[in-house]
């Protein structure tokens, strides 16, 4: 296949920017007629009830909640407070202790991301019993948060099966209860976190590898580089895109998806020590009635997930 | 084919509506009395507690006996977010006609979707109700009532009589050097002197600490400056609320509570089998289930969290029923309430294992005896901390407390989360009670 594309064949005259959506007839602005205006009048009618749906369901609800985030609403009334409110919450030391939370929960993502990467890499190398670890890794990705925060307060509990499991090979003594622990809770909440996402994760890079052109890595085997290097060098690279959308699909997870966890794991306690920031907007909007903070939490969790996420693909943008 | 398939889900649609319809406008008729049909909706949040379960089970069974023309629907609610549920379905006017209150501060929030009773209750009802006021508008009696308390509720501390008897306890402990050398005690004979574990859960799911915190400011502070903990005139940070605190924590420390006490989950068959000698947060809801299963081995003790001889005890009607303003039956729904609080209605709760809260109630469970006979001889009678207290800062209490207990974190951060957390209220939520109402 030639390397030149299609714009080198396009006929001279057409621009490679896509048309109006509306254009339907298509056409230059010189012949711009009557017909193409009523086309165009009724695109946007026919748009109508679409954008109308968007913007009540999306635009507006988005809009109440930036307003509210300014408020002091308990659900009935509210009291206007402006801008004042997202100042107010930034002095507040239980909210600080929840972003650093967020923040601490980030530091799971390299092993959510790396392990995930070793297991597709491994699986599409076909090891001996690859079908039966690729079912077998995919399985909690099926199983519900809920049951997964069950199963891992029986895992993590003082009687539970870790310290079990520790007894049986000697390790007896290290006696645990990291979910009564302020400080370990989180960490067991992030390593749950890399178990459930272990099959998304995993999958996404198996369907990476097997899209893969071949002939690169081929030709770097032919030049002598060895499994390691073909990996580093050329393999990984070329998995940019799928590590980038596997990052913030995580992200995503562990800021907005793991409320049940958190709800049956640890109730955001002790201490505050497990509590995120999407947990905080429960605490705040359904615990305490203070639906204003709750939109406000919102809003910022909104700020904090879309921020991350630019600055993600910015990187690894730069790095491609 | 599609164009049959959209009319079979509109043709869905329209009768879900319609039953969605029906079934929000219930009948329309007014009065219980009447021979008209009529069906009241009532929200619990009593999750898997029994007695209280049992108790409106006997109450509902009881009334549309004597009513045969009223049906009760019992509809069970996530107690998490049992509160923000009742307050969206009063907004979008979905919500029920009767629904479980708490009282004290727990009440202001909801006074606005609630119903006022005295217009459809008699005077002499009402007479008859131990502490009302902690369910009627500014928790004056002679205002407004807005929610029917279901029981007189006790937090009480209970002990296994055999553990103790193993141990050589030959007296209750009601002070602190008691309650550390019996726990010396019970862990010499192998006992864990007091579990603590999920069983009186919060929202956090681990222990409810306010149960006990009650009893660490009884044992610091009468009645009268518990508003003062509420105003800001006694801080949250102040040495009196820390010391009793830390001696709490000690308990911890000398090994007398199990070191799960925030994850375990079997506490409360712990304490029902013997391995543990005492459990304190708890209260007069589980005197049924004691009842049945310990028999005579179970005996009721103010936790005795005080420097001198514990002379206090907490004794509130804190579960109510209220019927929300929304409602097209109020008379009705107000008649069930008015049963709920008659000796007929009395006869149904005691059954379930439960204290009525009528006046000069005596009871024929030994324990809820035993209870009442505590106020009888002289206790001093106090709120539930938790109802008199923001529930901003309950809430903040329920995160650092069982922490604090386990000595995840310190005594004066603790104090401190709470002490910022009452600095942050609105003035009108820090004066008095009554100023809670619209504060």
């Amino acid at each position: 296949m030639s390397s030149s594309g299609r714009a080198g064949r396009m006929p001279a005259g057409l621009s490679m920017r896509p048309a109006s959506p509306f254009r339907l007839a298509g056409g230059s602005g010189r012949n711009w007629g009557r017909s193409q205006r009523g086309a165009a009048r009724a695109g946007w009618v026919l748009s109508l009830p679409a954008l109308a749906g968007v913007a009540a369901l999306l635009v507006l609800p988005i809009g109440q909640a930036f307003y509210y985030s300014m408020t002091t609403w308990n659900g009935i009334t509210s009291t206007w407070v402006g801008p004042d409110a997202y100042l107010q919450l930034f002095e507040d030391p239980t909210f600080l202790r929840v972003l650093e939370n967020n923040g601490l929960l980030l530091l799971a993502m390299p092993v959510v991301i790396a392990i995930p990467l070793g297991i597709a890499f491994l699986l599409h190398e076909q090891i001996a019993g690859w079908k039966f670890f690729r079912s077998a890794v995919f399985l909690p990705t099926a199983i519900s948060w809920v049951v997964i925060g069950v199963i891992a307060v029986r895992f993590y509990a003082l009687h539970g099966i870790l310290n079990s499991m520790l007894s049986a090979v000697g390790l007896g003594f290290i006696k645990t209860n990291m979910l009564g622990s302020t400080h370990e809770a989180l960490a067991a909440l992030a390593i749950t976190l890399i178990w459930s996402q272990l099959g998304t994760n995993t999958i996404i890079f198996i369907t990476g590898l097997a899209a893969l052109d071949p002939s690169l890595a081929e030709a770097a085997r032919v030049d002598g580089a060895g499994p390691l290097t073909v990996y580093r060098r050329v393999i990984i690279p070329q998995m940019i895109r799928f590590i980038q959308f596997a990052f913030i699909i995580t992200v995503l997870t562990a800021f907005t998806a793991i409320f049940s966890l958190i709800f049956v794991m640890t109730g955001g306690g002790p201490d505050y020590g497990s509590t995120t920031l999407e947990f905080y907007v429960y605490q705040q909007a359904f615990s305490e009635s203070a639906f204003g903070t709750g939109a406000l939490l919102g809003v910022l969790l909104f700020v904090i997930v879309a921020g991350i996420s630019v600055v993600q693909v910015r990187v690894l943008r730069a790095r491609i | 084919m599609l164009r049959r398939r959209s009319r079979l889900i509109g043709g869905l649609s329209v009768i879900a509506a319609a039953g969605l319809a029906l079934a929000a406008c219930g009948n329309s008729s007014s009065s219980g009395s009447s021979g008209s049909k009529i069906t009241l909706t009532f929200w619990e949040n009593y999750g898997t507690q029994l007695s209280l379960l049992n108790t409106a089970k006997n109450l509902i069974h009881a009334y549309e006996k004597l009513h045969p023309n009223v049906t009760i629907k019992m509809v069970s609610q996530p107690a998490n977010n049992y509160f923000a549920l009742l307050q969206a379905s009063a907004i979008s006017h979905t919500g029920p006609d009767l629904a479980v209150m708490w009282t004290g501060l727990y009440l202001p929030p909801y006074a606005d979707i609630l119903a006022n009773l005295r217009p459809y209750i008699s005077q002499s009802t009402f007479n008859n109700i131990e502490e009302l006021q902690w369910g009627a508008e500014d928790f004056n009696s002679s205002k407004a009532i807005l929610a029917m308390p279901v029981d007189a509720q006790f937090y009480m501390g209970f002990y296994n009589k055999k553990d103790f008897a193993k141990a050589g306890i030959k007296q209750v402990p009601q002070d602190w050097n008691q309650l550390y050398a019996a726990c010396t005690a019970l862990k010499k004979v192998g006992v864990t002197p007091i579990v603590y574990g999920s069983a009186s859960a919060s929202y956090t799911g681990e222990f409810n600490p306010w149960y006990d915190f009650s009893y660490l400011m009884i044992g610091a502070l009468q009645p009268s400056q518990w508003e003062d903990l509420y105003n800001g005139k006694i801080a949250w940070t102040s040495p009196i609320v820390q010391d009793q605190l830390a001696r709490w924590h000690q308990l911890f420390v000398k090994g007398c509570v199990n070191p799960d006490a925030l994850t375990d989950a079997n506490n409360l068959g712990q304490f029902i089998s013997g391995k543990a000698a005492m459990t304190t947060d708890d209260g007069s809801w589980d005197v049924g289930q004691f009842t049945q299963e310990m028999k005579g081995n179970v005996g009721a003790m103010p936790p005795p969290f005080s420097v001198a001889p514990q002379h206090g005890v907490v004794y509130f009607p804190g579960d109510a029923i209220s019927v929300m303003k929304e409602s097209q039956n109020i008379p009705a729904a107000a008649n069930f309430l008015a049963f709920m609080d008659s000796p007929a209605g009395a006869a149904q709760i005691a059954a379930a294992g439960l204290i009525p809260d009528i006046k000069n109630y005596q009871s024929s469970n030994a324990l809820n005896s035993q209870m009442l006979g505590f106020v009888k001889s002289g206790y001093t009678v106090y709120p539930m901390l938790d109802n008199v207290t923001q529930p901003q800062i309950v809430n903040v209490g329920y995160q650092v407390l069982p922490a604090l207990m386990v000595g995840q974190t310190s005594v004066a951060s603790a104090v401190n989360a709470m002490y910022v957390k009452h600095n942050e209220l609105p003035v009108a939520q820090r004066s008095s009670y009554a100023a809670y109402f619209g504060g």
